[in-house]
């Protein structure tokens, strides 16, 4: 499913981490600072430390309202431009986990409440209002009327491809002439349910996340994470010269032993990369299978290119992954320096991964790879339009 | 005469993932639990992993101890007989 996408340019763009926004995140980054702090996984329930990077203020428990409302709606309001979610300025929410953290919460109370604990672990009796935010479609109803979003609002889910997924689809409304910008609007904020389902799978598992890092244990850590980009054909200084999303239909948590499928999704992007130096944002959550098998396909595709990763400081923002890194990706190159591998050291899993910042200001473009569950590969090309 | 502990495993693994078609004997020792004849994946693995430590008071660090773990019954029986609650493990 490649698109060549190379008329569609980023109008703007903009995060929301630990750290701050972009700017503050990139700068961050490059003093190698790592948001991710220790924290019991099942938020006021205890359980193990792990490393969980959450945005100031907020507690892992779900609330009602939720915490992250107001920092999402100060990071909606600041995107550019007017009449959002008319017919020809259509939006695309994505994320990977709309709603589950209140349906946990809702369910969680419930259950103490049946259980006469609720008042002797701290927790108030159910709220239904929790269930308010308990679906991706009621999530993203309230949130368009809180910022004011006309009713052009699709709502994309596919785990942590779920951003590139929204700006293919909004390159391909521009390039379709349905709309004259479209606006890609993601976030993912941690809850007990999310950060216990990791945990189980041993992979959360309360080490430092090292992304390409050759170990012997693997682990990843999750993070807060919101962003936007604005799309558009007349308006940027940076474009989408090609994106790219496979799945390679193997298994729902693990990937070809061979890296085909990393390979396949990276196709169109050498393409359209020929010729250009580029360096490599890559996935990098600090697992080693996936790890090698994607710095290795990142290596077959791009040779000495360097290669990146900043989720071991910045966490696994999971659905929001591809655009909170496209935003510090953009910022990269305007400030000409790119973060290193926060968190990591020699010797890398595979390829020539740059563990220290480096200047930028050689290079063309960037390549910027997400994976996720399921088999889903994505990648794009962010190049100077 | 069969290992007790590692027939009380063959038996987990039958039971915690429903596999109709297996007898608990039919498992070999020595042989790979996930990838192997028994079509174990990494989803069967975590569900088999909450089982053992509940069922034997132990934890389970990371995926890759889980996997070393699993590598067979003769080497999750020592890693079960290495790291569980003895008072569970005598049960």
């Amino acid at each position: 499913m490649a698109d060549p996408g190379n008329r569609v340019r980023i109008a703007a763009t903009d995060c929301l981490t630990p750290f701050g926004d972009a700017a503050a995140t990139l700068a961050a980054l490059l003093r190698g600072e790592r948001a991710l702090k220790r924290v019991p996984v099942l938020g006021r329930e205890g359980g193990d430390l792990v490393p969980l990077a959450l945005i100031e203020g907020r507690a892992l428990d779900e609330s009602e309202p939720p915490e992250w409302l107001s920092p999402l709606s100060r990071l909606a309001r600041s995107i550019p431009g007017e009449g959002w979610g008319s017919a020809r300025r259509p939006i695309f929410v994505t994320g990977s986990n709309f709603g589950v953290g209140a349906l946990y919460a809702y369910r969680r109370s419930l259950a103490a409440v049946t259980q006469g604990t609720a008042s002797a672990a701290g927790l108030e009796p159910p709220k239904e209002d929790f269930l308010k935010w308990g679906d991706p479609g009621a999530c993203v109803a309230r949130l368009a009327r809180e910022f004011g979003w006309g009713s052009q609002v699709t709502v994309f889910s596919h785990a942590c491809v779920s951003a590139h997924l929204g700006l293919l689809q909004a390159t391909r409304a521009l390039e379709a002439g349905l709309a004259d910008e479209a606006l890609v609007f993601t976030f993912d904020f941690l809850s007990p349910f999310v950060a216990g389902g990791f945990h189980a799978l041993k992979i959360l598992n309360g080490e430092w996340p090292a992304p390409y890092e050759n170990r012997p244990t693997g682990a990843i850590g999750l993070g807060d994470g919101a962003a936007y980009a604005v799309l558009g054909k007349g308006k940027g200084d940076l474009c989408l010269a090609a994106q790219n999303l496979h799945n390679e239909m193997y298994h729902v948590t693990g990937n070809r032993p061979d890296g085909s499928g990393f390979a396949a999704c990276l196709e169109p992007i050498v393409a359209a990369a020929k010729g250009r130096r580029v360096w490599m944002k890559g996935h990098g959550t600090g697992t080693l299978e996936a790890g090698r098998l994607e710095a290795g396909a990142l290596a077959q595709a791009f040779g000495e290119a360097p290669l990146v990763g900043w989720k071991g400081s910045l966490g696994h923002t999971l659905g929001s992954c591809g655009v909170v890194e496209l935003s510090l990706a953009a910022q990269a190159i305007r400030v000409g320096r790119t973060p290193g591998t926060v968190g990591s050291r020699a010797p890398a899993l595979a390829g020539a991964v740059a563990f220290d910042a480096f200047d930028n200001r050689s290079f063309d473009a960037v390549v910027c790879a997400s994976n996720a569950f399921g088999g889903s590969h994505a990648a794009f090309l962010l190049a100077h339009a | 005469m069969p290992d007790p502990l590692n027939a009380r495993l063959k038996l987990l693994v039958v039971e915690t993932l429903r596999l109709e078609d297996v007898a608990p004997e039919d498992i070999p020792d020595d042989e790979p639990l996930i990838g192997g004849g028994l079509s174990i994946d990494s989803v069967d693995a975590l569900e088999l992993v909450v089982k053992l430590e509940r069922e034997f008071g132990l934890k389970i660090a990371s995926s890759e101890e889980s996997r070393r773990a699993l590598a067979s019954i003769s080497s999750l029986a020592a890693y079960v007989r290495e790291r569980g609650d003895p008072a569970r493990l005598a049960s």
